[in-house]
């Protein structure tokens, strides 16, 4: 899973990195374009303000996953399990909604904090047991996902009060998306987590070189343990917020979240081996990836053009990336590759 | 190009032979009767684009549309996702199709996009596998639940004797439509068979292999079960497939609801004795009529009305029923392609 | 985003490596264990249900776990190398669904289908290991890229329809028996084949070595003259071609190929748990064939023992999951 580290670092030393932000700036500048482009050019994609900013309601559940996942994959990590977390923390809620008669709200609260609980499974087992995040959190997946289908029976519960599906599709004087204002704040407060407390410098730390964070005094398994109930308690909330937008629990209704959410990740500028990338970057993924895949299906393409379109642009954005870095073997630096063999490291 | 050639061909021959079937209620009327002045956008979106039952809903779809004067789009996810569905809804909406027909992966998850799309003036039309009852205009049930649960004993029954021991395989735990089946099967051999026994329940997760995996397991794990109901597309095929592997054939009867062309070969070598559906291209068609009219507005939530050649049907509280069950065995399986 | 005080130190492996010179005893004790829980399951549980332990049980098991096994080998080679292949699932469905439908359609004879399911295999494998090679793109965004592609070219090709039914020479390539005098089932013959060619390939030839070399670390291979390139890529082809081949022989064993064979049942997450279970380490490195193809039959054995112990069905997946963590913990502790 980590793989490819000695030799990504060996090149770095050679050419220069990217500048800060340059990537984060590139992706903004195609969120604009694209934005701009789809407006003008697909009928039906801008119908007024408020329904345009609605479109979000659509695709910011993902946003809400690809949080806590950036904070795991930051550390080196990966988290599979984020699909069946978010189904089994809704079921959790609607459960107790209907069999206890609890609040709505306080069961979304105990939903929550069910995904924390699971994220901090998967953290032990990684930490405690020295099992690879890959394979833990497949376990673990699986292990959910039959809970959740238990849980939810052969008829799972619906129909929730409308002051609580509101949160997935109301909006603030009809204008501005509730689903927009819950995730701008967790974004912000990601962001300042991971770039200015010493929280996030250790997770950036440990994904860079987890000897080296461990040498310097970093309690590397609680950081780690910490990033697994963060990306847990994201995708709780996702599942939350989801279950408010149908109004309804379904023990799959996560799982189409992971394999998207990993590409929003990785193309918002995340290295998949963790150590570098930034919450802004993963954002403007969100928003790039949901407007190009609402906008396609708009202009009418199917699922399967618009799944494919995905896929070929994070094949060419890695790759571009890539080129500019001066990683690889492509065109640009083919020719120096012939000639100059990377740094020898160990 | 051969290929496509050739599926033309196949769909043409399945057109044809479909139009032999019987409804039980007379040929009246035409669609000479239905105002198709002016043109109307309508989409069917299936579960999951890409599985032949749903291409045959289509098939009598685009026939349909065509004399409707329908402009008319077959659309849907690559995934059988909720999810999937609700993102191709929202497109339409904002696309501004007059009619969005569907037959929905599960009924609550949808039922936001599609009260959506019913705020907007957009009809909807649900045919196969329902959504909530406010979610949609008009509902086309494939058959009474009742009747439907009744020929799913029925195709196992006779050729198990009235005390046999029976497992199910449907497809997942909380689909909708198959709950309804169980429900309604149990109820009837409550009622006829009460000696006969359903020993397990398993579940295929309407995929071919695991269906398979499923059927074997549970003939090997419960050797005394002579019938297999399986009323899921995928979970027939892979039951009927365990009893050809295991060399059961004769001993162990299967009963379902499959597409014709995914049962063929095991309604010949007689593991499949009868299989209960209907005709999944003349409900495109009806799907399609029941679209136009609603964009008419010339059809009530309780009433009758007339659907060109496919006859008269009865609305009540939105819910129309398409048939009776439709009978496959191997007298007249070779007559359905689809 | 990363201090550049650490840009500098970070020049160090990640992990540190167990020595290699126990390696043989550390593999063989994991099949060991393997066989034995997986013996220990049979007797157990056949000693309350008879029928668990008859012949006829015993061969479904080791059929139903072919498919998995030809996928998870080429996944192993991958992984050995410290990659992963997530696109295992759609060249699975893609290669049943073409030579089903040429088949089902125009009658596409065997040997045409070996040959069109090799070339899928072989084309969508090669492009994963240039990408990974050649793009520096890391394994698992590739697979994850190519992974949305080939199943998008699934839908292309079937346009909808779906394979039903197949000639009779694939349904004896699926279900008959090598000879009468012999009864093998043909696929477990595939299997057994495929198995002893990756057995060869991985342990006792220079390609071999060359993957588990860059596995271990890729830097120190490229610059103790390993072709690091041409081994990715062909790790990644290898992976390509056994996972048509699964394809193949998973239309010849259940006669039907639809829109979501492979991707639907996330074989690509079952192939790597397997993979894993079998004693290969995901950190790369190390690649065990022969484990592989046992772990693929022991939780063929495990879904089995559920449904006869009356498990409900509902906690199948779980059982599958505590398995694959006991696997994983317990074949760490024999590591240590």
């Amino acid at each position: 899973m980590s793989g490819g580290r000695n030799d990504v670092t060996a090149r770095r030393g050679a050419s220069r990195r990217l500048p800060l932000g340059n990537w984060e700036r590139a992706l903004l500048v195609l969120l604009v374009l694209l934005t701009l482009g789809l407006v003008a050019a697909v009928p039906g994609f801008y119908p007024g303000f408020g329904d345009f900013l609605a479109l979000s309601e659509n695709f910011l559940p993902f946003g809400l996953v690809a949080l806590g996942l950036t904070t795991v994959i930051l550390t080196g990590g990966i988290d599979l399990s984020v699909g069946t977390t978010a189904s089994l923390a809704a079921i959790v809620m609607a459960e107790l909604w209907t069999g206890l008669h609890l609040s709505i709200w306080i069961a979304a609260l105990l939903g929550v904090a069910s995904g924390a609980l699971l994220g901090l499974v998967n953290g032990l087992i990684i930490t405690r047991l020295r099992t690879e995040p890959l394979i833990a959190t497949l376990a673990t997946s699986f292990i959910y996902g039959s809970i959740a289908t238990a849980l939810a029976g052969d008829n799972p519960p619906s129909g929730f009060p409308d002051s609580f599906n509101r949160l997935g599709t109301g909006a603030i004087g009809g204008i501005l998306p509730y689903q927009i204002v819950l995730f701008g704040v967790l974004a912000a407060f990601f962001s300042a987590l991971i770039s200015r407390s010493a929280f996030g410098r250790k997770v950036v730390m440990i994904g860079y070189n987890t000897e080296a964070a461990r040498y310097a005094g970093i309690r590397v398994d609680r950081i780690v343990t910490l990033s697994y109930v963060i990306s847990g308690t994201t995708a709780a909330l996702a599942g939350i917020v989801l279950a408010a937008y149908y109004s309804a629990v379904r023990p799959d209704m996560g799982s189409i979240l992971l394999l998207s959410t990993i590409t929003t990740v990785v193309l918002g500028g995340v290295s998949i081996f963790g150590g570098d990338g930034s919450i802004a970057g993963v954002v403007i993924a969100v928003l790039l990836l949901g407007m190009l895949r609402q906008g396609m299906l708009i202009a009418g393409f199917s699922d399967m053009v618009t799944t494919m379109v995905t896929g070929a642009i994070l094949l060419g954005a890695i790759a571009l990336k890539n080129l500019f870095a001066g990683r690889g073997t492509g065109l640009a630096t083919l020719l120096r590759r012939l000639r100059i063999r990377p740094a020898a490291t160990t | 190009m051969t290929q496509t050639i050739i599926r033309g061909a196949r769909s043409l021959r399945a057109a044809v032979a479909a139009l032999p079937l019987l409804l039980g209620t007379a040929l009246a009327g035409h669609a000479a009767d239905i105002d198709t002045s002016k043109p109307i956008k309508v989409a069917m979106v299936p579960k999951l684009v890409g599985l032949s039952v749903f291409k045959a809903n289509e098939q009598g779809a685009q026939t349909a549309a065509k004399a409707l004067n329908i402009d008319f789009l077959y659309t849907g996810p690559v995934t059988a996702s909720a999810q999937g569905q609700v993102d191709v809804f929202n497109s339409l909406i904002a696309r501004r199709f007059n009619v969005i027909t569907t037959t929905s992966n599960n009924p609550t998850q949808l039922a936001p996009a599609l009260r959506r799309a019913r705020k907007q003036g957009i009809k909807v039309v649900s045919y196969d596998s329902d959504v909530s009852p406010d979610a949609r205009d008009f509902f086309i049930q494939n058959t009474d639940y009742a009747a439907f649960g009744k020929a799913l004993v029925e195709s196992v029954a006779k050729y198990t004797g009235p005390d046999a021991k029976i497992a199910i395989l449907s497809s997942t735990p909380d689909a909708t439509i198959q709950n309804e089946w169980i429900k309604a099967l149990t109820a009837y051999m409550k009622a006829t068979y009460p000696k006969m026994q359903i020993v397990t329940t398993q579940y295929g997760q309407s995929s071919p292999s695991q269906s398979l995996t499923a059927g074997l397991n549970i003939l090997q794990a419960n050797p005394d079960v002579t019938g297999i109901i399986a009323p899921d597309g995928a979970a027939e095929v892979g039951a009927a497939a365990a009893v050809q592997k295991l060399g059961r054939t004769g001993k162990v009867a299967v009963g379902g609801c499959s597409d014709p062309d995914s049962i063929r070969q095991y309604v010949k070598s007689g593991i499949i004795k009868e299989s209960p559906l209907w005709d999944e291209v003349k409900e495109g068609e009806l799907v399609m009529y029941v679209a136009r009219l609603a964009a008419n507005n010339a059809i009530q939530r309780n009433g009758t009305f007339t659907a060109g050649d496919l006859g008269s049907f009865t609305a009540k509280d939105g819910v129309i029923v398409f048939s009776t069950p439709l009978i496959f065995n191997a007298g007249n399986i070779d007559q359905y392609k689809f | 985003m990363s201090a550049p005080a650490l840009q500098a130190a970070a020049a160090l492996p990640v992990r540190p490596r167990p020595a290699r010179g126990s390696a043989w005893l550390r593999r063989d004790l994991r099949e060991i264990a393997l066989v034995g829980v997986t013996i220990a399951t049979v007797l157990v549980v056949g000693a309350f249900h008879r029928d668990f332990m008859s012949l006829q049980n015993l061969r479904f098991m080791m059929l139903g776990c072919v498919v998995l096994s030809l996928l998870s080998l080429g996944q192993t080679v991958v992984i050995a190398t410290r990659g992963i292949d997530l696109s295992v699932a759609p060249v699975l469905g893609l290669s049943a669904m073409v030579t089903g439908l040429m088949a089902q359609t125009g009658g596409l004879p065997l040997y045409g289908a070996f040959a069109i399911a090799l070339a899928i295999g072989l084309v969508l494998g090669t492009l994963n290991g240039l990408l990974v090679a050649r793009l520096a793109i890391p394994p698992i965004i590739t697979t994850l890229g190519t992974y949305s592609l080939y199943s998008g070219l699934i839908f292309l090709y079937s346009d909808g329809t779906q394979v039903d039914s197949v000639p009779h020479a694939y349904a004896t390539l699926g279900n008959g028996v090598v000879a009468s005098v012999l009864p093998v089932p043909i696929p477990v013959l595939v299997l057994g084949i495929v198995l002893l060619l990756m057995w060869f390939i991985i342990g006792h030839t220079r390609f071999g070595r060359a993957v588990l070399a860059i596995g271990n670390n890729q830097a120190a291979a490229y610059n103790a003259g390993i072709p690091v390139t041409i081994t990715q890529v062909g790790a990644y082809t290898i992976s390509g071609v056994l996972a048509a081949l699964a394809g193949l022989m998973f239309l010849s064993y259940t006669g039907s190929a639809t829109v979501t064979t492979g991707t639907g049942d996330h074989m690509e997450l079952q192939s790597i748990a397997v993979a894993l279970i079998g004693g290969t380490a995901i950190a790369g490195g190390r690649g065990n064939a022969l484990g592989t193809v046992l772990g693929s039959l022991f939780l063929s054995v495990i879904l089995t023992a559920l449904v006869f112990v009356h498990v409900p069905p509902i906690w199948y997946s779980a059982g599958e999951g505590v398995m694959i963590l006991l696997a994983v913990t317990a074949g760490r502790g024999a590591r240590a």
